[in-house]
């Protein structure tokens, strides 16, 4: 009997030691650090959610999630806690998720939603749009492009048909 | 990953602050003289010499 269990001893010990990402040790909690070059908007707030859209595709970030680096498009970050959800709109950074549940959100620009003039978002693509069809040179087209793509996506988010 | 942008020839930083410049112009007109503060930038240089500043140059952003 006993040369039985020498056997499979020590396979009922690895198989111990696996586990799924959702029962490993965890706070449950994710700290979100949110910083601009003139500003620290966020610092150690824990959240339970961020949502954000990164170039490579829109994310749903809780804790625990894998480590990643993600470019940031001009979107929402959408942080969510108990008490309700912030939103920022981001004219373009970078994402960094640390194993350790902290996320680090770095951008160049960021306003709340509500700081945010619906009429002027309008008249400013319409005028990247005039821009970008009358432009000379591919860098002046180019710069127009990256403004339509802003304002588009703003207005989207201003308007409440993003998410 | 290509990008338009690129490939016309800017790099990250031309493009990211050509994208923050159009996100400050949509803010509401109450915090633009705040936003104004941090948009510009100027660099002024003056050369020392023996104890004594020379010309002030200033360069336009």
């Amino acid at each position: 009997m006993s040369f039985i269990t020498r056997a499979i001893k020590p396979a009922t010990r690895l198989a111990a030691r696996r586990f799924y990402a959702s029962e490993a040790a965890s706070s449950g909690k994710l700290i979100v650090n949110f910083a601009l070059p003139h500003e620290s908007v966020l610092k150690n707030h824990e959240v339970s959610q961020v949502d954000l859209s990164a170039v490579s595709g829109d994310l749903g970030i809780l804790a625990d999630h894998v480590p990643t680096i993600e470019q940031l498009k001009p979107g929402v970050i959408d942080l969510i806690s108990e008490s309700g959800s912030q939103k920022y709109f981001v004219s373009g950074g970078f994402a960094i998720m640390n194993p350790n549940s902290v996320l680090n959100i770095n951008a160049i620009e960021a306003f709340k939603l509500e700081d945010i003039d619906v009429q002027a978002v309008a008249a400013n693509l319409a005028e990247s749009q005039r821009l970008a069809s009358s432009a000379k040179d591919e860098i002046t087209k180019e710069a127009a492009a990256i403004e339509i793509e802003l304002y588009e996506a703003l207005q989207a988010a201003v308007s409440g048909k993003a998410k | 990953m290509s990008f338009a942008w690129r490939t016309a020839g800017m790099n990250y930083l031309q493009y990211s602050s050509i994208a923050a410049r159009a996100l400050r112009r949509t803010v509401k007109a109450e915090l633009q003289t705040e936003i104004a503060k941090r948009e510009g930038m100027s660099l002024k240089y003056a050369k020392w010499e023996s104890g004594k500043a020379g010309v002030l140059v200033r360069i336009a952003a």
